[in-house]
């Protein structure tokens, strides 16, 4: 019988080099990336367990992302609960409050590649699916115990094949794509599932539009959101990590999958989606959605704050101005996508359009800092959660859209295709 | 080692479908350095009633995809923190399932759980042979028992419990 992407990667990571779905493994981490969790949760559990020593201070990375910098007292002391840990440890990955998202300095750091096992104290870090490795989110308990060990243990997933052909026509993005696969799926339809993605689509696809796809496949209940190597990748690696070497993993012809989806965008064409409050599975064509009013819009977060992300909006809003009353926030992914973006005129554009720029931070979008929602405000976010009170009040509420969804309606001030507005 | 485990007796608070990590306990409190002060706003926004009435053994009944969402073991935390003694759903998000076992609590699938069981009745969980007995009327809902690596998971008190204990025959073995 053969291989799956998941089967084969975690295979390499066992001492059997044996993975077959359902079955329970014990397979060797190539990566542990934790955020402020390691400071909050993480390192009370280290202390219950006695841990003395990291198990390999080079394969872990520690990121101070989700309130950076410090939005209050108290994520201030986890940041230094950090720092101090790394400083002890001698952990040879830092990012401090100044360097980004943990899911986009990661890659930019050149620490994954295709066919790793990479784990984050995460869930959206199915992100590196994008780059052909086997990645999810744990907690901590499973964090602390990798630290100390370099193990973790794994239900083998089942896999679902996910086929995908077609162009995808202006200004629609993968955000689109995986909204209308969220939707047809729902929230659980690839609850501890490999989404394996295949096609023409994803053969094309960019990095950035990729790890959009892979980031939200959890919002599915996916374990993982898989995808073999493209061109795109293969650039990235040369440029990210050049000194590594790498093997690109593919999945046998035969190996076996629970359900195949198949996705022809020549068929039936693919418009901009939204995903209504409070589910990202709650989806509908933006044109279907009537007239929608916010407070606030945000491009941002580990799903869609990237250089392509704001070039799009860049775009849309070039030499136009916001509708008045509302605001628009806009949080690049990583210090060096708003470094990028300054380069490239993109801040400059969206600042001039009336754009508030913030540094690199998860902020906004987990209700954090630098944009938390008032009770009655709507906002459009390029996010992955709509969950109630997922931006701040529990009576606030937020559409998930495109970065490109999000720019046209900031300048409309009503939920807009950006069809409509395209320049 | 948890012995409490073969008969875990309690109240049932029932929740519906899809009640994520963020209703559990919201993104905001996730910087709070104590348990108790976060449990406080455990599952606030679907059950603002809760922190506050509910009882040590009392048992969290929900529907399908209990736990969706962020990776937080604060969710399930918050809720052993206020002494809950099992959760039952009709299915589980993945990372809320390893989560809770993780901690050493016990969380039993329960196919059609909130079909048969009120608000408020009093539950006997069986967690080995997956059976939930409804105590007033004596009807037994059939789950899925545990496999045995969960099971040995909560016994020793979770996984880090269970850590410490391979850890030290580990070492009288040397």
């Amino acid at each position: 019988m053969g291989q799956t992407l998941a089967e084969k990667i975690l295979a390499a990571h066992t001492s059997s080099r044996r993975a077959v779905a359902g079955s329970i493994i014990e397979a060797d981490i190539d990566l542990l990336m934790v955020h402020e969790v390691l400071g909050s949760r993480i390192m009370p559990i280290l202390d219950e367990m006695g841990f003395e020593k990291v198990w390999d201070r080079d394969k872990v990375l520690v990121v101070n992302d989700h309130w950076a910098p410090a939005a209050n007292t108290q994520s201030a002391e986890i940041h230094q609960r950090n720092r101090r840990f790394v400083r002890e440890q001698g952990i040879t990955h830092f990012c401090d409050v100044d360097c980004g998202i943990c899911h986009q300095v990661l890659p930019e750091m050149g620490l994954v590649g295709p066919g790793d096992l990479v784990i984050g104290a995460d869930s959206h870090s199915t992100s590196y699916g994008a780059f052909n490795a086997f990645s999810t989110g744990l907690a901590a308990t499973d964090s602390a115990l990798i630290l100390a060990t370099g193990k973790c243990w794994f239900m083998v997933p089942d896999s679902m094949k996910i086929e995908i052909d077609g162009e995808l026509g202006p200004m629609v993005m993968s955000k689109d794509l995986i909204l209308s696969i969220i939707s047809e799926l729902g929230v659980d339809g690839a609850n501890y599932l490999s989404m394996e993605y295949h096609g023409t689509t994803l053969d094309r696809m960019s990095v950035d539009s990729r790890m959009t796809m892979a980031n939200m496949s959890v919002e599915a209940g996916a374990k993982c959101g898989l995808m073999t190597v493209n061109q795109h990748v293969r650039e990235w690696m040369k440029q990210y990590a050049p000194d590594r070497g790498y093997r690109e993993v593919n999945p046998d012809p035969d190996a076996e999958y629970t359900d195949t989806l198949s996705i022809d965008l020549s068929e039936k064409e693919l418009t901009p989606m939204v995903a209504i409050p409070h589910s990202p599975a709650n989806v509908k064509p933006v044109s279907e959605v009537g007239v929608v009013p916010f407070d606030q819009a945000f491009i941002g977060s580990c799903t869609n704050g990237r250089l392509e992300d704001l070039a799009v909006a860049a775009k849309i809003l070039d030499g136009k101005r916001i509708h008045s009353g509302i605001r628009l926030i806009i949080t690049p992914a990583s210090k060096k996508t708003y470094m990028d973006a300054l380069r490239a005129g993109y801040i400059e554009t969206l600042a001039e359009a009336g754009a508030i720029i913030t540094n690199s931070t998860c902020g906004a979008c987990i209700g954090g800092h630098l944009g938390v929602l008032g009770p009655g405000e709507v906002c459009i976010s390029s996010t992955n959660r709509n969950f109630r009170g997922r931006m701040g009040h529990p009576d606030s509420f937020v559409y998930l859209a495109s970065p490109a969804t999000v720019a046209a309606s900031a300048l409309k001030g009503i939920i807009t295709d950006p069809r409509e507005v395209s320049p | 080692m948890n012995s409490k485990l073969d008969r875990i007796r309690g109240r049932a608070w029932l929740l519906g479908d899809n009640v994520d990590t963020d209703q559990i306990i919201q993104g905001r409190y996730l910087t709070l350095l104590d348990y108790q002060q976060m449990a406080k706003h455990a599952l606030e926004i679907p059950r603002p009633e809760f922190a506050a009435s509910v009882k040590p053994g009392d048992i969290v009944v929900a529907g399908r995809n209990l736990g969706g969402g962020s990776s937080r073991e604060e969710a399930p935390q918050v809720l052993r923190e206020l002494g809950v003694g099992c959760i039952i759903a009709e299915s589980f998000a993945r990372i809320f399932y390893r989560n809770g076992f993780n901690i050493g609590l016990p969380l039993l699938i329960v196919p059609e759980a909130t079909r048969f069981i009120a608000e408020g009745s009093i539950l006997e969980v069986h967690l080995g042979k997956g059976e939930v007995v409804l105590v007033d009327t004596g009807k037994t809902l059939k789950g899925k028992p545990l496999p045995d690596f969960m099971m040995t998971m909560l016994r020793a008190g979770g996984a880090v419990a269970l850590y410490k204990t391979q850890k030290q025959r580990g070492a009288k073995k040397q």
